[in-house]
């Protein structure tokens, strides 16, 4: 099978790479990123079929297909598929591995990007541009764009050199990656949570201190028990609405809406 | 304070360029970035990057969207929200966040029809290609960018456009409503956080969660500070995970000998 001489070059899968940002260029609910997929393996597949149009339209055609994974990892998907076609190998088996890394790349790529490096940085930057550092908004997107060129780049990589026989050990590896970011940015996320939420009663109370009338805050004793206390209990609140209740943010939204405005208007929340 | 026509425009091109992210998967869709970018063409940056600080926290768990369903876009409080901030002097970011809210719930409609107008996509490209016409395909390949684009430039111009329409009717805001809004803007920050744990939380994070609710509430500690305490907690986990995971592998191996040599 193996027979056809190798047409690619280095050069065409590092553009094979850069191209992987073309991925959700045409994304739509018929074939999610089928149609931006073929375009971000174009120009290798011309040079693949030179001098065979017929046989280029027909594999580029079969590329429109469904397809709908994270863009991070997915370089890894296009430079292997380019590797089978260039060796040769039948577009069934390079269809078969398409399709199979589909749902593992996205979950590994969801998982790494959405849900541990973004707010990871979001949240350390977010805190920094508050304390007056104007040009955290640079820095945030300097090291969210870099981490994830260098996942691609990786990925791109790994795509090229190995066969899918390594994509058992790279998950646990990514996986371990992916505990470590989580963690960071758990432990971010639940001590900025009670911080940049606020619930400030506006409740307070006179009471007699020695002879002398003083008057008392509830938030401030409230502060004494637990600090942070409420926007904590709010935070949960929302949580057990999402995950238990099945709310949905829009509806979340409105409550919290109604809420914020209605108990400050009969004082019981100040801002 | 009024905007000229031009920084309309480039709030329109920054608007579009950000907007193009969501799709490249660069993250410039986010409102701390899209509101640095508004800041520095409308001349105040230091309102503009707090602004944008306090919406993409409650944004921040708003890239993800449980079960499909489509969120409510940064694009919004950053663009919207920002004018607003920088170009009313009494107006709280808190506030500037609520009111910011209903554009950044128009967004997932918008992009949810041009998901929608381009859902023939695979057949109009299939013949455009068997058909030769490889142009006409590489134009198709970008449709839904051209369609962000555009949106997001109109998006963007209009908002800046009607700067003054949008000062009006925050001044008709009665005083009582408007410290409601702060209040609800305060509360809102919950919906990203609690997001954004629903989708990471497992058993084996709860102490993560406890150590950075301590070291904020009781020692103060600075961000960078709490990422440090973060990164001791997920190598310490790390690293014993392997040894526990080792010792359990060579026990297996002891009783396998014992066995043998029985």
């Amino acid at each position: 099978m193996a027979s056809k001489e190798k047409v690619l070059t280095k050069a065409d899968y590092r553009s094979a790479i850069l191209r992987s940002y073309y991925l959700q260029n045409a994304q739509n609910y018929g074939n999610m990123q089928g149609t931006g997929m073929l375009n971000s393996i174009w120009p290798q597949l011309r040079k693949i079929y030179k001098g065979d149009e017929d046989k280029f339209k027909q594999v580029a055609t079969s590329n429109l297909e469904f397809y709908n994974t994270n863009p991070q990892p997915y370089p890894f998907v296009s430079t292997l598929m380019l590797a089978m076609y260039d060796s040769g190998q039948s577009e069934d088996d390079v269809r078969a591995v398409k399709m199979a890394l589909m749902g593992p790349l996205a979950g590994i790529g969801d998982a790494l990007s959405q849900f541990a490096l973004a707010p990871l940085f979001s949240t350390i930057f977010a805190s920094l541009a508050l304390q007056g550092v104007i040009y955290a908004p640079l820095m945030f997107i300097a090291c969210l764009i870099g981490v994830t060129f260098g996942v691609r780049c990786l990925m791109g990589y790994l795509g090229w050199k190995v066969g899918t026989s390594i994509i058992d050990t790279l998950s646990d590896k990514m996986q371990a990656l992916t505990d470590i970011a989580s963690m960071i940015g758990l432990t971010v996320i639940a001590g900025l949570s009670v911080s940049f939420v606020k619930v400030n009663l506006a409740l307070q109370y006179s009471t007699v201190v020695k002879g002398k009338e003083q008057v008392v805050a509830v938030q401030t004793i409230l502060d004494k028990i637990m600090p942070f206390m409420l926007p904590m209990l709010l935070t949960y609140f929302v949580y057990w609405l999402i995950t238990k209740k099945k709310w949905t943010i829009y509806k979340i939204i409105l409550l919290l809406l109604v809420l914020g405005i209605g108990l400050s208007a009969i004082g019981l929340l100040k801002p | 304070m009024t905007f000229t026509i031009w920084q309309a425009l480039l709030v329109g091109l920054w608007a579009a360029f950000c907007f193009a992210g969501q799709i490249w998967g660069i993250y410039t869709n986010r409102a701390l970035f899209i509101a640095f970018g508004v800041g520095l063409i409308l001349g105040d940056l230091k309102t503009a990057v707090i602004f944008g600080a306090t919406a993409e926290l409650a944004f921040m768990g708003f890239g993800v969207g449980p079960g499909g369903s489509t969120p409510p876009n940064p694009l919004g409080p950053g663009i919207v929200g920002t004018i607003m901030a920088i170009s009313m002097d009494k107006l709280s970011p808190g506030a500037a966040l609520t009111l910011s809210y209903p554009f950044a719930i128009i967004v997932p409609f918008v992009i949810t029809f041009i998901f929608t107008i381009n859902s023939s996509s695979m057949e109009t490209a299939k013949k455009a290609i068997m058909d030769g016409k490889y142009r006409k395909y590489k134009w198709l390949s970008n449709t839904t960018l051209y369609g962000f684009m555009l949106f997001a430039f109109i998006f963007g111009f209009a908002a800046t456009e009607s700067t003054s329409a949008l000062r009006a009717f925050i001044k008709i805001i009665p005083q009582w409503l408007m410290n409601g809004l702060t209040v609800a803007g305060g509360l809102l920050p919950a919906v990203g956080f609690a997001l954004i744990l629903s989708t990471m939380v497992k058993k084996e994070y709860i102490p993560a969660i406890i150590l950075g609710y301590v070291c904020v509430a009781y020692l103060q500690m600075p961000v960078i500070g709490l990422a440090f305490v973060g990164a001791v907690l997920a190598f310490n986990n790390y690293f014993n995970g392997k040894k526990s995971s080792n010792d359990s592998n060579n026990q297996g191996g002891n009783d396998g000998g014992i066995e043998d040599g029985i």
